[in-house]
């Protein structure tokens, strides 16, 4: 046959299959977690509260231990009473009086003419300039005096005759974003270093946990008969014990230091045993397949097989599971803290700014609520976060 | 009989573990250096000495560890509080026992009859409004911690709208913000576990197989998924309802309610091992017969729980 009767097609596709390059399962993990909206909001979130933990008490022009007796107990919007052009008074909840710029910086607290005070009729003067003697009067006698009752204010302030009786209007803190606490504290700066302390601890204390854990849960699974039923006894035991009463009585039975080491201690020392648990039931699946055997055959020393074939192969439950581990100790502290097991003062954290806004809930409820979200939102987006690991990492929950 | 056998394992495990907690908290409460009367202000040798005649702290450990056993497990006797002078940890008990269990149960009832039926719900309504706002309250249930949840229960309910007092018990009002509080976590947890285990049993071929032979579909999902998907809830529910019962004393400090749980917090306060100790060990007790009472009840309801463990 001539050649000429062979003619070429006309290629239509490059290839005749369709590959793509093939992933790794750690670029696999990454590729599916990015798709997961939630996990990828917790990571930006995270960020953040990293960030401003590591970084804000550095930039905020206050320290975390700064007080202000001037300045306690101020609250991030302040009412103002507008009595003249450009001065603006505000009366704190402890009754002490502010001069507040336009914008809402805090200039200064008034001073008191104790001179004129008329305690009888509720009168009380103050300075507002020292050079003109320019003053303020801030009328308590209503709901006291008989012909003044059954108005629906409880004090009035009077500047040059006119008189104020509802505040002229509201505006945000600007010297104290979040306000101030009961010792003039800045709530902002205290609330980014509890993030500091909250964080510190829980990563310390989950870093631990893992390490407990997967050692003994490795050698457990790997060794199994005897000596994986005695060990797994202790966890049992353990196990069986309501674990926040033990974090407690640790944190009374370790001689006290600054509390920071002793949460630490207290928390890593029990909290290992799910991953113990966790680890234990991959390393049983795991040993059994071929390249342990194989590794086993030439030689390999059991260390080296845990550490180098077994534990990596086990590396994606682990990382779901270290990462609620983390919500759950940030709650644990918070919890102990609150229970006034926590760091020592000045020191805080979320739970100690949570425990020392208690009393004044019902007046300065700012207090409460700033370290309140803050835990809030850090759970949340470690919970959304551990989500998405958990379906990105966990080969059993993949579906198709 | 391997069933039996395998109660009275069951049974004499949990009692060592009920000895040996005992055990544990006796030594670490004995180590703390300086003894329970070590104090900011110094107690003069003599009055010390005879304090400690008094409670028998000058004996030998292992005689003071047999007394201490023998009372704990023979006289159920806690012994003599240090720190409220002329009060045993038993009348402690004893006066915040009530209103301990009561919060706890309230919780756990509240916490049954709410979460199961809420993870029903948004599970058949999957991707639907309702599910999305169940799922959203469960989220948010999770996330606060119940201190919070107490808090702001008092600051909005109590201290604005007045409408339930801030502390104690005395009006029946007072108990809603404790159990809310006490069971928000776990009710979101609740709520949670059994919309996922709703959505994994609905998928079951037994149910596709249901519906095709024309079963109502109320009776395909109260008669064949409800009660599968039922089983992981029911395995959780059995430890919470211990914890909850338990674990209050957070929820008890915040409303001060006179419970076994402040006390608990106001011991651990003022160092006042006695009652630390008495406290530590009543409540893992308690803990872990209540989950010895789940398990043997499980037994009963699925026979492949006990057959497991053979």
């Amino acid at each position: 046959m001539a050649d000429n009767r062979f003619r070429f097609l006309e290629s239509k596709f490059e290839d005749a299959e369709v590959s793509r390059p093939s992933l790794t399962y750690w670029q696999d993990a990454w590729r599916r977690l990015k798709k997961h909206k939630p996990a990828m909001f917790g990571v930006v979130v995270i960020a953040i509260i990293v960030f401003f933990g590591v970084f804000g008490p550095m930039l905020s022009k206050y320290s975390y231990s700064d007080q202000n007796n001037d300045f306690k107990n101020l609250p991030p919007r302040l009412e103002i009473f507008t009595v003249a052009d450009g001065i603006n008074l505000h009366l704190s909840e402890d009754y002490n009086m502010f001069l507040v710029s336009d914008k809402g910086e805090i200039l200064k607290r008034l001073d008191q003419n104790k001179k004129k005070k008329d305690v009888v009729n509720k009168l009380y003067y103050y300075v507002i300039d020292d050079a003109t003697g320019e003053e303020v009067i801030l009328d308590f006698s209503y709901n006291l005096l008989k012909d003044k009752q059954g108005y629906d204010y409880d004090f009035t302030i009077e500047h040059k005759g006119v008189v104020f009786k509802y505040p002229t209007g509201k505006v945000f803190n600007k010297t104290n974003i979040f306000g101030t606490d009961d010792l003039g504290r800045d709530i902002l700066t205290r609330v980014m270093y509890g993030a500091r302390i909250s964080l510190l601890v829980a990563v310390i204390a989950t870093v631990v946990n893992l390490l407990i854990g997967v050692v003994y849960g490795s050698v457990s699974g790997y060794e199994g008969g005897k000596v994986d039923e005695a060990m797994m006894r202790v966890v049992d035991i353990i196990n069986s014990i309501p674990l926040m009463l033990y974090v407690i009585l640790l944190m009374v039975w370790i001689p006290k230091s600054d509390g920071l080491g002793n949460i630490i201690i207290a928390l890593s020392s029990v909290y290992w045993v799910s991953m113990a648990r966790l680890v234990r039931g991959q390393m049983l699946s795991l040993k059994e397949q071929e390249f342990v055997l194989a590794a086993r055959v030439i030689g390999v020393p059991k260390i080296k097989i845990i550490f180098r074939h077994l534990i990596p192969n086990a590396m994606g439950p682990i990382i779901v599971s270290m990462t609620m581990m983390i919500p759950t100790a940030v709650f644990t502290e918070a919890f102990l803290s609150f229970v006034g097991l926590g760091v020592s003062a000045p020191q805080a954290s979320w739970g100690t700014l949570a425990n020392n806004a208690l009393p004044g809930l019902i007046t300065y409820p700012y207090q409460l609520f700033f370290p309140a979200l803050a835990i809030a939102i850090t759970m949340l987006a470690f919970n959304f976060l551990g989500d998405g690991l958990r379906d990105a990492l966990d080969p059993r929950l993949r579906k198709g | 009989m391997g069933s039996i056998s395998y109660y009275v394992r069951r049974v004499v495990s949990s009692l060592l573990t009920i000895v040996l907690i005992a055990t544990v908290t006796f030594l670490m409460m004995h180590s703390i250096p300086g003894g329970p009367f070590s104090r900011e202000k110094a107690v003069p040798a003599e009055i010390l000495k005879s304090l400690n005649e008094k409670y028998n702290l000058d004996a030998p450990l292992h005689e003071q560890y047999v007394d201490y056993m023998y009372r704990l497990f023979i006289k159920f006797d806690f012994g003599p509080s240090f720190s409220i002078i002329g009060t045993s940890v038993n009348q402690l008990i004893d006066s915040g026992k009530d209103a301990s269990l009561k919060i706890g149960l309230y919780a756990s009832i509240v916490i049954i009859l709410l979460g199961i039926p809420l993870g029903i719900i948004s599970a058949l309504k999957q991707n639907k409004p309702i599910d999305y706002a169940v799922m959203f309250m469960a989220t948010l249930g999770v996330t606060i911690p119940s201190f919070v949840v107490a808090t702001l229960i008092i600051y909005f309910f109590a201290g604005k709208l007045g409408w339930i007092p801030t502390f104690g018990l005395e009006d029946p009002r007072g108990y809603i913000g404790p159990v809310v509080a006490l069971a928000g976590y776990s009710l979101s947890f609740v709520s949670r576990l059994t919309r996922s285990s709703m959505l994994e049993v609905l998928r079951q071929d037994y149910i596709r197989t249901a519906r095709a032979n024309g079963i109502s579909e109320f009776k395909v999902i109260a008669k064949h998924a409800v009660k599968n998907a039922l089983i992981p809830v029911v395995t959780y529910i059995g430890p919470m309802i211990a914890a909850l019962l338990t674990g209050s004393f957070v929820v008890e400090k915040i409303f001060a309610i006179p419970g076994m749980g402040r006390y608990f917090v106001v011991s651990v306060g003022n160092r006042d091992y006695t009652t630390i100790m008495g406290m530590t060990i009543l409540y893992s007790a308690f803990y872990i017969v209540t989950i010895l009472l789940v398990d043997i009840a499980y037994g009963f309801i699925d026979p492949r729980i006990r057959l497991g463990k053979e």
